[in-house]
């Protein structure tokens, strides 16, 4: 193996990862303790209500926050896919393998969240002809195919391989989840031009309280998947040494 | 150096995933106007929409049109795109965000006399959100802050 590659088999190395992760957790849980309990206490606080919608806009804080995290999960688990099929590293695998359940969730948030505001805003929970709120639905679909196509295939490695061809595909929606506002007329408004003028429409006395939000939730998604990956190394890994000593201390 | 048998497996995805995007970016571009969740009133007025047939349409409301019934729910109102306007008759209950000036989506039917007879009225709410004190400054300072995302400004 040549010099210039090393680093990335290390860093796809499962035991690397684990330890690492063992030094970061605590430190990325309290980090989303803290944005999740700024961002919780301004929304519901401090937040100024809506000159239309009154007090409903408050959900929009959760909602962008969840919505614009469950987009980047087809990206993610796309970069891990392409990653096993190209290279074969097992870690990658791991970590697309517990993305999908959490992107389902993440998904379903977004989609529950933004029924809520729609059926006080706009008069209804759902309209299937609007783009935005059909291509959503489609993600979270794709995010079942992709969970049940890896229980439907018995080769773990086969599996892994449809899984990753999958969610490269699936990035196709998120563009189009992304830009159905834009291209098409629909009820969903589009996303908001931030302005840094306090006083303004969409000033920062409104998006301050999301962009915290919108960290913890990421923050969220990081300490989620690292905590699945890690059962995963310890299930797939049994076998070797270090694990087995790990299991042995923890006895 | 990528080994050559990777480089050639990711050349593959690369093919496979840039073909599918523009298949699907196609179809949907063909498909668009099927896409589109309502017509603006402009398109009504074109004829794009066969008489007698169910659709959506979208506009603004426009200011001093609306004239709800004391004895029903009978509620009539002009919905316009700042072109051209579309009258709407409408019996039952508004959601909470209709009034003069908002964005709505109304589902139903155009009549002979080119009346749409809606049997869904929904309220569509813009990109913007303010306080009511910003909003109140906004209108002191002559600003119209509505939403003009059915076509052209009011002042045109």
């Amino acid at each position: 193996m040549s010099g210039r590659w090393q680093w990335f088999h290390r860093l796809g190395s499962p035991k690397w990862f684990y330890e690492k992760t063992t030094r970061w957790l605590p430190w990325l849980v309290g980090a989303m303790a803290l944005f999740l309990a700024v961002g919780i206490v301004w929304a519901l606080l401090f937040l100024p209500p809506d000159y239309q919608q009154g007090h409903t806009s408050r959900i929009l804080v959760v909602h962008v926050a969840v919505a614009g995290t469950s987009l980047s999960f087809f990206p993610l688990m796309a970069v891990a896919g392409t990653v096993t099929l190209v290279w074969r590293i097992k870690l990658a695998d791991m970590v697309a393998k517990n993305a999908a359940p959490l992107g389902a969730w993440f998904t379903f948030l977004t989609l529950a969240t933004g029924s809520i505001w729609g059926s006080v805003s706009w008069g209804t929970w759902w309209e299937w002809t609007d783009s935005r709120l059909v291509s959503m639905l489609f993600q979270l679909f794709l995010l079942l195919g992709v969970i049940s196509l890896r229980t439907a295939i018995e080769n773990a490695e086969t599996a892994a391989r449809a899984c990753a061809l999958l969610s490269i595909v699936g990035c196709i929606n998120v563009v189009i989840i992304k830009y159905s506002v834009d291209w098409w007329n629909t009820l969903h408004q589009p996303s908001s031009p931030i302005s840094m003028e306090v006083g303004s429409p969409n000033g920062p006395e409104f998006w301050v309280a999301t962009a915290v939000m919108i960290v913890a939730v990421y923050l969220f998604l990081a300490v989620s998947l690292i905590l699945t990956t890690r059962n995963e190394i310890l299930q797939r890994e049994d076998k070797a040494q270090w694990v087995r000593e790990l299991v042995a201390q923890a006895r | 150096m990528m080994k050559p048998h990777r480089r050639k497996r990711l050349g593959v995805i690369l093919f496979v995933a840039f073909g599918l995007s523009v298949a699907v970016m196609l179809t949907l571009f063909a498909l668009s106007q099927n896409i589109n969740m309502f017509y603006t009133p402009t398109e009504v007025a074109n004829g794009e929409v066969e008489t007698g047939t169910m659709f959506r349409i979208g506009g603004m409301v426009k200011d001093g049109s609306v004239e709800q019934q004391q004895e029903s729910l009978a509620v009539s109102f002009v919905t316009t795109d700042f072109v051209h306007d579309v009258p709407i008759e409408y019996e039952g209950i508004l959601p909470d965000l209709f009034r003069e000036g908002q964005g709505i989506v109304a589902e139903g039917r155009l009549d002979t006399l080119g009346v749409f007879q809606a049997s869904r009225v929904l309220a569509k709410h813009d990109e913007n959100y303010m306080s009511p004190e910003v909003r109140a400054a906004l209108e002191q300072a002559g600003v119209n802050p509505d939403n003009h995302q059915f076509g052209a400004t009011p002042e045109d």
